[in-house]
């Protein structure tokens, strides 16, 4: 039995880890060089103007904050969740590769859309079509993110492909993860940016072999079904 | 000048074991937190006329333990006093009236130290700062202790623990008493919290004269928290306001320097900040045209996407790219470490040239803070700082 299985079946067991938790909120954090008070910054000026206006500024008054890391900025262009993903297509540290790899897939949406924009002929065609790259890769990843996962539990000696919803985090992972791994799939002719362009335009229409993948994970999740009690006890 | 150093060296083995029995009446008498009244409310016991036969045996060790105590700090306050004598006549200074801080200034020039810690290095201290308070005897000549929670072995941690739950219950009660007379729904006030914290660990043991344990000071501190979300809980503010701390403001820390004229008349200020092993220097322009200048180039000195916008980040923050100009000078290892000293400096170099608002914004922003993280160390036994070796079973 894994141990989050052993957690989430006793209660008391979860009790003493919050409360260790809590403790040790207390003593300092190991590794940080922060002390465990210090609150995350808020760079983007939209979400500072709302943590101004809600008042809760007044109360950080007296509370230090971590600097803003390297790869914060208030740029236009600026997105957080492209810079998880230009984190994950990363190989070796090479970040500036990594960047312009995905950037180039931005680019080429940009002209494949555009390409489309142009063939249109009326306003209302045109309307639909959707050209900021950003934009698409946020849809794209939301199309792509499964909401169930199959996990093996052990019960009566044999192994059930149990189905578990998952959270918000692992789902992101999981889309970003397929999108990179469908986007290497690919003849030697074409590059990373091209597929990884054509992949995102696809799952922003909700097709595509990423989408397909959610689906069929989801499919499997509903084959099982009838083991999905054995998530607990 | 044996006090010096020496006084240090003597330390409370021989008073250790029975720290917690010198105790003077409750130090939380009517609840509230009494200061410095640890040693010099010894009951006084008098030694030579009691009857020998019927002082306890825990009475008679104390008594000798008080004895040997007392006629040590007085030796020690002698030496000191003898010593602070000696020193003011070698300064040339008139010995009634040399203080504390003449004593410390003559030390640092007779006594010069090249030690990085300044606990390290020679000083000459009053006893009573030196030596720690200890408590009074806790019990009377039968050997009968004067505390109902002696037996804890921490009676004043517990007797505030007790106090607390006297007065939750007592502020239930209030509420409701509220409730009777039709008064629902009161929403706790926190505002008398705002802007301080809770004191640590070595303050609260300094008070109560005993030593806690981590487990211990958090219970505290937990059972105060839930204290002050009582509804009614700003009734005993001054009761809790003893265990709090005002905090400096974070704004007040930073003082924001004024602006310098250089001799275009045009304003200017300068900063020198750090990141992991680099250095720089940035000098901010104000009435310019957006000018950037690092180590005699342009930005293009970094070549990386994400370091230009590291450099424009604060810039852009403020809304005064294209209105002053910046000259910087950095060296030290990768560019990542320039950029983010140059950022720092460009960060607090713009204090100066906006208002108060921005500044604070600036600092929710990270922009203010200084970046403590710093390469980590390999560890011995493994690969790196935290990669370990393959692992072989034989």
């Amino acid at each position: 039995m894994s141990l989050s299985v052993l957690l989430r079946t006793l209660p008391t067991l979860n009790a003493i880890n919050s409360q260790m938790s809590s403790l040790s909120l207390l003593s300092r954090q190991p590794y940080s060089m922060y002390k465990p008070f210090v609150k995350e910054p808020i760079y983007n000026i939209d979400k500072l103007d709302k943590f101004i206006e809600s008042g809760e500024a007044k109360k950080c008054e007296f509370v230090p904050v971590k600097a803003a890391r390297n790869d914060h900025n208030v740029s236009v262009f600026h997105d957080e969740l492209t810079n998880k993903f230009i984190n994950m297509v990363m190989e070796k540290g090479h970040k500036e590769l990594a960047r312009n790899l995905v950037e180039a897939g931005y680019m080429k949406i940009k002209q494949l859309q555009l390409a489309k924009y142009y063939k249109a002929t009326t306003d209302i065609e045109r309307a639909e079509i959707e050209l900021n790259p950003i934009t698409i890769f946020h849809k794209a990843l939301d199309n792509c993110k499964p909401i169930l996962q199959l996990t093996p539990i052990k019960r009566g000696g044999s192994t059930y492909q149990v189905p578990i919803p998952i959270t918000e985090n692992r789902a992101r992972f999981l889309a970003m993860k397929w999108i990179i791994l469908e986007s290497r799939e690919k003849d030697r002719k074409i590059h990373f940016p091209e597929k990884f362009a054509l992949e995102l335009i696809d799952a922003y229409n909700n097709t595509g072999k990423v989408v397909k993948r959610k689906q069929d994970l989801h499919k499997q999740c509903e084959n099982n079904r009838a083991y999905a009690h054995y998530r607990w006890g | 000048m044996a006090v010096l150093r020496e006084v240090l060296i003597f330390n409370l083995k021989c008073f250790r074991g029975v720290r917690s029995y010198f105790c003077p009446s409750p130090v939380f008498q009517c609840s509230s937190l009494s200061l410095n009244n640890a040693s010099s409310n010894v009951r006084n016991l008098d030694f030579e006329q009691s009857d020998t036969k019927k002082i306890s045996k825990a009475m008679k060790s104390y008594m000798e333990r008080a004895k040997v105590h007392d006629n040590f700090i007085k030796d020690q306050l002698h030496q000191y006093n003898l010593g602070k004598r000696h020193l003011a006549n070698m300064m040339g200074k008139d010995p009634e009236f040399f203080t504390q801080k003449d004593v410390d200034e003559a030390i640092r020039y007779l006594f010069p130290s090249g030690l990085f810690d300044p606990r390290a290095r020679p000083m000459m201290k009053h006893p009573d700062e030196i030596y720690p308070k200890r408590k009074a005897a806790e019990f009377d000549m039968n050997g009968r202790p004067f505390h109902s929670l002696f037996y804890t072995s921490k009676p004043n941690y517990y007797n505030l623990m007790h106090d607390l739950a006297v007065k939750f219950k007592e502020l239930d009660r209030h509420e409701d008493r509220m409730i009777s007379r039709g008064i629902r729904d009161q929403k706790p006030s926190e505002l008398f919290l705002f802007g301080s914290d809770w004191i640590p660990k070595e303050k609260i043991e300094s008070v109560l004269l005993e030593i806690l344990t981590d487990a211990q000071y958090s219970n505290l501190i937990k059972t105060l928290e839930r204290f002050t979300q009582h509804p009614y809980a700003i009734k005993e503010k001054n009761f809790v306001m003893q265990f709090r701390h005002q905090l400096a403001a974070q704004t007040e820390i930073q003082q924001v320097p004024e602006l310098m004229k250089d001799e275009s008349n045009r304003p200017y200020t300068t900063f020198s900040a750090r990141r992991k092993k680099s250095t720089a220097t940035v000098k901010v322009i104000g009435q310019g045209t957006g000018l950037l200048s690092i180590n005699g180039k342009d930005i293009h000195y970094f070549e990386r996407k994400q370091h230009k916008e590291q450099v424009i980040f604060p810039l852009e923050f403020c809304n005064v790219l294209g209105k002053v100009d910046v000259v910087a000078t950095c060296e030290g290892n990768g560019f990542s470490g320039k950029v983010g000293a140059i950022r720092l400096g460009i960060a607090m170099c713009l204090r100066s040239f906006v208002d108060a608002e921005t500044t604070e914004r600036m600092r929710l922003a990270g922009l203010l803070s200084f970046d403590p993280r710093k390469r980590e160390r390999k560890k011995p036994g493994q690969a790196g700082a935290r990669k370990k070796f393959t692992w072989k079973k034989r």
